[in-house]
């Protein structure tokens, strides 16, 4: 096959799109826990954990169900690229995956523990968000080293 | 995109018209996508600002922010993948042209481009507005062609 280093580029630029895509996502979160008539994130996170946004099982699964299929589908584009990868074993890159999955779904279904009453305070999302976030971008990174 | 590179196109009829038909479908939805975001924001200049900074003669509201940020995220998601299929494709069918990386460079640029300039011409100036009309209207121009070009190579070969 020729010019295989071509193929590079649109990994290269996913990675971008892939930041851009979490970066709108943790902005709409925070914008959905009332990021506009707070004072700064900062506050708005303390509000989360305080007192969070009440949500219907409708709009938890309105939101819920693209995701599941989104991330779903982002994670499995973005980790099967490090089936090429000459710098990391695929044992690293497997347990990688299968975390970020199983964040994936932790992040997607926390609302609801919340909506069901099983935890009152939001610390449980934001764990799961930022624990998601993070391990996306270790894995994004890990494309970036192996290109 | 790994299942685009693996196999020898030349002895895969199925992979063939496999890739001729999900380029076909792509072609469809950039074409849909056009009407589809005429209809939600305007591609044109008068109905765009409308839609981002309201009509007080009219009495139109301007779009929330969490509306326009809900567009920009799922565009952003689909422009991603759209490309990525179109671009394995056309990488594989023209690999040997000095073209192909450039207008590689400039799909997925516009493709980013237009989402990003949506939210400044709604935070900083509506002048950049023009900036999302024309990256958008391009970038969908551009990968039209491209998949027409991809068209061309796997029915006419």
């Amino acid at each position: 096959m020729k010019n295989i280093a071509l193929y590079s580029l649109p990994i290269r630029y996913m990675l971008i799109y892939v930041i851009l895509i979490l970066v709108s996502g943790l902005w709409l979160f925070l914008l959905s826990q009332g990021l506009e008539c707070s004072e700064s994130i900062i506050s708005t996170l303390k509000n989360v954990i305080a007192s969070p946004a009440e949500k219907s099982v409708e709009g938890l699964i309105e939101v819920a169900t693209p995701h599941l299929f989104a991330i779903g589908t982002l994670i499995f584009v973005t980790a099967h690229f490090m089936l090429f990868s000459t710098k990391f074993s695929q044992k690293l890159s497997l347990i990688v995956a299968m975390f970020l999955f199983m964040f994936a779904l932790f992040d997607i279904f926390a609302y609801f523990a919340m909506t069901f009453g099983l935890v009152v305070s939001g610390w449980i999302k934001l764990v799961a968000l930022s624990g998601f976030v993070l391990l996306f971008l270790f894995m994004l990174g890990l494309v970036g080293i192996s290109l | 995109m790994k299942f685009l590179v693996t196999k020898d196109l030349a002895h895969s009829t199925l992979l063939s018209y496999l890739m001729g038909s999900v380029v076909f479908a792509i072609l469809l939805y950039l074409g849909f996508d056009m009407v589809l975001h005429a209809y939600v924001i305007g591609l044109d200049m008068q109905s765009a600002s409308v839609t981002l900074f309201g009509d007080v003669e009219n009495f139109v509201e301007p779009v929330l922010i969490d509306s326009l940020l809900l567009q920009v995220h799922i565009d952003l998601f689909m422009t991603l993948f759209a490309l990525l299929i179109l671009s394995s494709i056309f990488i594989r069918l023209y690999s040997d042209k000095v073209m192909t990386k450039w207008i590689i460079h400039l799909l997925f640029s516009l493709g980013m481009l237009a989402p990003i300039a949506l939210l400044f011409a709604y935070f900083v100036s509506a002048s950049l507005t023009a900036i999302w009309l024309v990256s958008f209207v391009l970038w969908h121009i551009l990968a039209s062609i491209v998949a027409v070009i991809i068209l061309k190579k796997l029915l006419f070969k």
